[in-house]
């Protein structure tokens, strides 16, 4: 990334590897891999497509207060994490990345994942979860405009996401277990992984209800004052 | 030629990887067994005789995966005896062991790689890639133990202006979410306020410059290129199915051919070159001591 002259083509990439070439080639790999070489593949693409994503960061378009207050979110999402069964983690990330902006938000994500996984447990489902959790803050920081605006919105937005999660970490499951990726397989995993869909989009709605306005007007704030 | 922490962490962290995948990738029993031995070797020589519980532990699990592994892997043929009508069978057994094998020789390996890497070397490493994110990460890492104890400061202030907890849920959670409120206030204009003082000092104004006391000398780019072609050899060996081994349902060796032996010396020159660079370096010191 850092040998790519034009800018357009580095801004395109930057999106297209991680999200559309990463998936593509997680999908179509297994016709000519042997079996037991798959899960460590993917494994090791996933952590390949976030180092390149977040390599492609340049400080300047994230400013040293943003990059500081995103430190300050991570730390924040992580100390959330501690508590049993819902976790704040995701509607901190969506906030954070609704009023710093999608850079802001996908590192948020991503850096609470691995940060937060330093407590609850390294391994190599880590990276599925740093894309996971960055992506809902990259497509949330997106979407920033209409969810500051419309409060359903943005709990929808929170439904969604935590129905997201979840897939994405099916996707993870279905490697680890069946050594291969198909379409039947990953059906399976996910109607088996079936209660916590609900408690992940559940318990986001509910941080959303609870985080939206205060911490929400304090961003709002520090973005105000501080001009960011 | 100099010892082996000495050398460019590039090259040894290229060395020590190389290693610890084909050792990760490669369920040979023969190949494992001359990784966990050179990786034991490398380990005394640089620790002497401590770490007596890691070595328990690291060469107690091709053990307890040896006799663990039968009991819920009923694959082989050969039955050695039925627990529970589960056949217990030689074949699983001697999988389990290897998986054992592999995963001690790897923990070898990657104990040896961070008793070798301190924080200047992985700097080093990583300064090219992203020195931005290593900041954030870094920052995040502290700001966690900064926002507990200034938790700690909210709540006895809370208590002390009588908003203290109850043991009501509602109130509880209530009360919860307004600590953890002023944190974030407190933690944003914190935030902002190192975010000044950082760029007071010129943070940003140009490119960042590194001090770093590793140079590329001619010794470490012969170490990675024999490196390379030695695991070279080895993987290309394994991507032909050289040193694949049949476990289910009946243990078949592969052919002991040139290529076979090729592999495993390839993979044997690869696994003792920290051993080579250290103890020729052990060598020259204790000639130097000896002509005094």
């Amino acid at each position: 990334m850092l040998v790519i002259r034009s800018e357009k083509l580095r801004r395109g990439l930057r999106f297209a590897l991680p999200f559309a070439i990463m998936p593509a080639l997680v999908l179509l790999l297994p016709r000519g891999m042997q079996a037991k070489y798959y899960a460590p593949v993917t494994f090791l693409m996933t952590g390949f497509a976030l180092l390149l994503f977040l390599a492609g960061f340049e400080r300047r378009e994230l400013g040293t207060r943003r990059m500081i207050l995103v430190s300050v979110m991570t730390a924040l999402s992580v100390l959330g994490r501690m508590l049993p069964v819902i976790k704040p983690i995701t509607a901190l990330t969506v906030l954070s990345a609704m009023y710093l902006g999608p850079e802001a938000g996908f590192l948020t994500g991503a850096l609470s994942a691995v940060l937060s996984n330093f407590i609850m447990g390294q391994g190599p489902w880590t990276p599925f979860q740093m894309l996971a959790w960055g992506l809902i803050g990259l497509f949330a920081g997106m979407l920033a405009k209409p969810l500051r605006r419309s409060r359903v919105l943005l709990y929808g937005y929170g439904l969604l996401s935590g129905a997201a999660y979840s897939m994405i970490m099916d996707i993870w499951t279905t490697v680890w277990t069946y050594g291969e990726f198909t379409f039947r397989q990953y059906g399976a995993a996910v109607v088996s992984s079936m209660p916590y869909p609900v408690v992940y989009a559940a318990s986001n709605v509910i941080f959303l209800m609870l985080l939206a306005k205060p911490f929400g007007d304090k961003l709002a704030r520090i973005g105000k004052k501080y001009g960011l | 030629m100099r010892a082996f922490d000495a050398m460019n962490p590039a090259a040894v962290t290229a060395v020590l990887m190389l290693t610890a995948c084909i050792t990760i990738f490669c369920l040979e029993p023969v190949l494992l067994g001359i990784s966990l031995l050179f990786a034991i070797a490398y380990f005394i020589m640089r620790n002497g005789r401590r770490h007596a519980g890691f070595h328990m532990a690291a060469l107690g699990m091709p053990l307890l995966f040896a006799l663990l592994n039968p009991l819920w892997n009923q694959h082989g043929t050969t039955v050695l005896f039925v627990i529970n009508q589960r056949a217990y069978t030689a074949e699983a057994l001697f999988y389990g062991g290897v998986t054992g094998l592999r995963l001690a020789a790897v923990l070898y390996w990657f104990r040896n790689f961070s008793d070798l890497m301190n924080s200047e070397k992985l700097f080093y490493l990583f300064r090219g890639f992203s020195p931005k994110l290593a900041l954030i990460f870094t920052m995040a890492v502290r700001n966690l133990s900064v926002f507990r104890a200034q938790m700690q400061k909210i709540r006895t202030a809370q208590k002390a202006v009588g908003l203290y907890r109850s043991g009501h849920l509602i109130d509880d959670l209530r009360g919860g979410l307004r600590e953890f409120s002023i944190l974030l206030t407190w933690a944003l204009e914190n935030g902002i306020i190192t975010a000044n003082s950082m760029e007071a000092r010129g943070y940003g104004s140009g490119k960042r410059s590194s001090f770093t006391y590793f140079r590329w000398h001619t010794g470490d780019a012969v170490l990675l290129l024999i490196a390379l072609l030695l695991a070279a050899v080895v993987i290309a060996a394994a991507l032909q199915n050289v040193l694949t081994w049949q476990f289910y349902p009946q243990r078949i060796p592969p052919a002991v051919t040139l290529p076979y032996l090729g592999a495993l010396a390839a993979y044997t020159g690869l696994a003792a070159l920290p051993v080579i660079y250290e103890g020729k370096e052990a060598l020259t010191w204790h000639c130097l001591r000896q002509s005094i």
